[in-house]
């Protein structure tokens, strides 16, 4: 008899507990990114306006360390089952996450499993393909692209008297002219995604077999044409001939002498000129990326760097749906467009370049367009991006590479020979680790 | 005997410059803002923001909870050293009082396991260390930081060492008196090794202290990073549009040097005897 | 300071195992007890991820645990003969040889000074040995800004020589760059240890030294440098292992998340190719080859120095 009552208590008091939690809980879900300082106080912010516009659900970002740290750790965390619900990753590391089948849900099944319009057309064309299979389908969501663009130091032009260049013609024209008035005519800061990737892209250019990887891994090797190791014949000539300045793979390094006024010519990514507008005393503007006029089919879109959002697997269907409700969120216009204003990146829809230009925030700072113009370019059979394994290493081979040929140790063909025999080579393991 | 030297006193002076020197200028950048050093490095004498860097470090707290600052680095740091420290000490003592003062079957194996340990530094054994840890669920935990850190011999051999050195008398007399193991440990062999137990305290508060790497790989949850590793997250700002903010780190290796120099400063005689003690 | 411990003159017998001490317990259960924490930590994370880094490193593995294919010694083919493995190691030499030789010189030096003077000895020992207490991460940070190719004063300094010093451009430069700062902060140990070595020797050693030998400079080669071998030997073991592994934070803030065209020792590189490339199976056989590497030092250690070794 009592035995009856109390558990008809506990009963009453467990479904009181119950439904009164429910009421209250919201599903939780992480974001793990690899942004750090005032980037991931932005990343933070959209986190927390993002849990304020809803109950439903609640977001925590969590910064993990760089872009490797952050792949890194979710690899670790999902072999331990304990992944986040978001991870960020770099265009580098793509094939890693998206060759292990299984380890991601394609943001195009989530929206679609969980009612979320999609449609791959509201994004530019430049951001569309490289995060995706090769039946066009998105895996990963673009978050932070970027451009490689050229900026210019308009005291420089105009001291030289000269125009910024559309090509590397026109630059091998100019160069004298701005050396001759005390500038560094040209730098870059990161050789393999300005000078060999995008490099490919600009000028539309095979960059592996297996349609730059995206059939698939085995077999995938790199490409490398006449094209990309003339410009590199081109560099080192201008580099002794001091039109072209190399400080290393910094990014730093390489940007603060254009910080600093030094040099007229700086090839840097679409989110730099915020760092810039802050640090220099010489107005500046930027332009696209130069290209030879002289390779056929040149003057292509380049395609996007910086990182994706993907869903990892593995997680129960409520969840799921608030990741995909914050995808949502993220791509619509006004929230997209606060990004763009307060990083550099890009948009990555249409709808939110409307809104930027509508807002006339090209006006107020015409450099910031550039990297969406440059991303909107004509399309071409080469330019929606590389899946390739071991790719942060091949990069590393790369800039081991192309560094020997600034410093005089080695010759362009023999760095292309030995980039292409250790990349194939990394390109097979990686081949092995995925397909059995 | 030993004649007073001028050209001694240069050698002297020249070593004491090239070992002071760094650290000054280093101090004297943390009182610049963030953008002169970007622009012109190393400055050589006091800046406009004095000590405010300082200030910021300790107390601006980031990330997305709003909890992390200097303030949260610096418990972190010392938790880690005196973890680090404590755990190996006690530990490393009752192995060695065992292997010593123990006659039983195993003792030369157990031994040998633990000597082995020397040869397999940790950065030879990261990768799968860490996955190990990850698989216990002890990443982002205090004693994921601590424990794995103490897999070495080396505290095991020093105390090893000295209870070889303690006379055997001591003991016997203690049986006399009819102490057992226990006893004879806590009442006269630790107030014995005590000068030893300051020393190597010292040694390994520093080792832990100053820990890089792996804290590096284990805690990437900003609410467990130490001082040292909040170094490196200031820095992983290279790449990209933004300067990383110098001010600050400097300030932050300033302050990660501070307690080591100013406990092995204090406590000189100790920490030296502590480290060629282990020679002998 | 992990080998701290290790070498000895004493135990070289007792290492062996030969009786120890002759007053013992002999209760049962209790050592097992005592020596438990110890070999459980030791099992769990020394033995275990030992015995799993070999174990990998047979293996080529999708990182994130999908599948992995046994490739018997592959891995360790691709390793030794990859165009860079024989840079690193030949850098890893050079490194550690450079390191080990500037940084005992440089203490040596200034052990013995600081020996001789009466005036501000103890001062001089304070400044001088600080810096043990500096952690790697820190001097590399200093070195970076000392070093910088734009803005650094050591390479304004040396272009007034004509010297164009590019870290992170120049391999050669950026050697150097970290040679110097793992250098500056390995001198205090070696320092301290050199002037104990010093200051126990006997002064009638000293005295009949002076009386057999008017120079200086003969006396110390003679008899104080002989003197002080245990010391130097034992030095060079720690200077070798700090060289090879613990100089990691100087590497990893010198090279700014880049590695490109720069050095960099066999240790970092297991941790590039582990963490930043993901390639687990390169890693591991990495990490045996460096086991391999540490046991025969230590084996080197133990065996020929004790040996060699000159004792009062």
């Amino acid at each position: 008899m009592a035995y009856r009552k109390t558990v008809a208590g506990l009963v009453a008091a467990a479904a009181l507990l119950g439904t009164s939690s429910a009421s209250f809980a919201a599903t939780d879900i992480t974001w793990w990114h690899g942004m750090g300082g005032k980037l991931g106080e932005v990343v933070n912010q959209i986190s927390s306006d993002y849990n304020a516009s809803q109950d439903a659900c609640n977001l925590t970002p969590v910064y993990k360390g760089g872009y490797e740290d952050t792949l890194t750790a979710g690899i670790a965390a999902f072999r331990a089952g304990e992944q986040p619900n978001i991870i960020q990753v770099f265009d580098a590391g793509s094939a890693t996450i998206i060759g292990a089948k299984g380890a991601v849900v394609p943001v195009e099944d989530l929206l679609k499993e969980n009612d979320v319009a999609f449609d791959i057309e509201d994004y530019i064309p430049g951001v569309r393909y490289f995060y995706a299979d090769s039946t066009g389908k998105m895996i990963g969501m673009p978050f932070n692209s970027s451009a490689p663009i050229l900026y210019i130091n308009e005291d420089a032009m105009k001291k030289a008297g000269v125009e910024a260049p559309k090509t590397y013609e026109e630059f091998e024209a100019i160069a004298p002219k701005l050396k001759e008035a005390g500038y560094i005519p040209l730098v870059q800061s990161h050789l393999p995604w300005e000078f060999v990737e995008n490099f490919k892209s600009r000028h539309d250019l095979q960059f592996a077999t297996n349609n730059n990887g995206y059939d698939g891994a085995t077999g995938t090797e790199l490409v490398f044409g006449e094209p990309i190791k003339a410009h590199f014949t081109a560099a080192k000539k201008w580099l002794d001939e001091g039109y072209f300045g190399y400080y290393g793979t910094g990014w730093a390094d390489n940007q603060q002498p254009f910080n600093e006024g030094k040099v007229a010519l700086w090839i840097g990514s679409s989110g730099s000129f915020g760092g810039i507008a802050d640090t220099v005393n010489f107005p500046f503007s930027a332009t696209f990326l130069p290209y030879w006029d002289s390779v056929e089919g040149a003057g292509k879109a380049s395609f996007i760097g910086g990182a994706a959002l993907f869903a990892m697997s593995g997680k129960p269907a409520e969840e799921n749906k608030c990741v995909a409700s914050f995808f949502e969120y993220l791509t619509s216009p006004e929230v997209q467009y606060t990004w763009h204003k307060e990083t550099g990146y890009v948009p990555i829809t249409n709808a939110a370049y409307e809104l930027a230009k509508k807002d006339g925030h090209y006006e107020r700072t015409p450099a910031a367009e550039v990297g969406i113009q440059q991303l909107s370019l004509p399309t071409g059979e080469w330019t929606k991006g590389y899946r390739m394994g071991f790719y942060v290493q091949i990069r590393d081979v790369m800039n081991r590479e192309l560094g020997k040929v600034f410093s005089g140790e080695t010759s362009v063909e023999d760095a292309f020979a030995t980039i292409k025999a250790d990349g194939d080579k990394l390109l097979a393991r990686f081949a092995k680790t995925v397909e059995n | 005997m030993k004649r007073l030297q001028i050209s001694d006193h240069i050698v002297l002076l020249a070593g004491v410059f090239f070992m002071v020197t760094p650290v000054v200028l280093a101090f004297l950048t943390s009182t610049h803002d963030a953008v002169t050093i970007y622009r012109s490095g190393l400055q050589y004498s006091f800046g406009g923001q004095g000590l405010s860097a300082y200030g910021t470090v300790l107390t601006h707290a980031g990330g997305f909870t709003k909890e992390v600052d200097g303030m949260v680095m610096l418990k972190n740091s010392l938790i880690l050293g005196f973890g680090f420290a404590i755990g190996k000490i006690v530990i490393s003592m009752l192995a060695a009082y065992a292997i010593v003062y123990f006659r039983f079957p195993l003792a030369s194996l157990c031994f040998w396991v633990i000597f082995c340990t020397l040869l397999l530094p940790l950065e030879v054994r990261i990768l799968p260390s860490y996955e190990i840890v990850q698989k216990l669920g002890m990443v982002n935990t205090y004693s994921g930081l601590i424990v794995p850190l103490i897999a070495s011999a080396t505290g095991t051999f020093f105390f090893r060492q000295f209870f070889l050195s303690v006379p055997d008398e001591l003991l016997e007399a203690a049986r006399i008196d009819g102490a057992g193991p226990w006893k004879f440990f806590i009442d006269i062999l630790v107030p014995i090794s005590r000068t030893m137990i300051a020393a190597i305290f010292i040694i390994m508060f520093v080792y832990g202290w100053n820990q890089y790497l792996w804290p590096t790989l284990i805690t990437t949850d900003e609410t467990f990073f130490t001082l040292v590793r909040g170094i490196k997250q200031i820095l992983q700002v290279w790449v990209g549009a933004q300067i990383p903010d110098y001010d600050q780190a400097m300030a932050l290796a300033i302050l990660a040097m501070l307690p080591p120099v100013i406990i092995v400063v204090v406590f000189q005689s100790w920490f030296i005897k502590g480290l060629v003690e282990s020679d002998k | 300071m992990r080998r701290a411990v290790r070498d000895t003159g004493e135990p070289a017998a007792s290492v062996r195992g030969e009786a120890m001490k002759k007053v013992q317990f002999h209760t049962p259960a209790i050592p097992y007890l005592l020596l438990l924490p110890q070999l459980a930590i030791v099992a769990i994370f020394f033995l275990w991820p030992a015995a799993e880094a070999v174990r990998s490193s047979f293996y080529l593995e999708d990182p994130f645990g999908f599948g992995s294919t046994f490739v018997g010694f592959d891995n360790f083919v691709d390793t030794v003969t990859s165009t860079d493995y024989g840079r690193v190691a030949r850098f890893t030499g050079v490194f550690t040889f450079f390191v080990t030789f500037l940084s005992l010189g440089a203490a040596l030096l200034l052990a013995v000074k600081a020996d001789k003077v009466l005036r501000g000895a103890s001062t001089y020992k304070t400044l001088l040995m600080w810096v043990y207490a500096v952690a790697p991460p820190v001097a590399g940070l200093i070195g970076i800004l000392l070093f910088d190719q734009h803005v650094g004063p050591i390479v304004k300094f040396v272009g007034l020589f004509g010297w164009h010093l590019q870290i992170g451009v120049d391999y050669y430069d950026t050697a150097f760059a970290m040679i110097i700062a793992s250098v500056w902060k390995q001198i205090p140990v070696n320092f301290i240890f050199f002037l104990s070595g010093l200051q126990g020797i006997s002064k009638s050693v000293q005295e009949a030294a002076s009386i057999d030998c008017r120079s200086g400079f003969r006396r110390f080669w003679t008899v104080t440098f002989p003197l002080l071998a245990p010391t130097g030997f034992f030095l060079l073991i720690i200077n070798i292992t700090y060289a090879f592994f613990d100089t990691f934070g100087i590497i990893d803030v010198v090279l700014k998340t880049e590695p490109g065209n720069n050095p960099v020792t066999l240790v970092y590189k297991v941790y590039l190719d582990g963490f930043r490339g993901n390639d687990l199976g390169g890693s591991s056989a990495q990490s045996v080859v460096l086991m391999i590497v540490v046991f025969i030092l230590t084996i080197i250690q133990f065996r020929l120095i004790e040996r060699r070794v000159h004792y009062t």
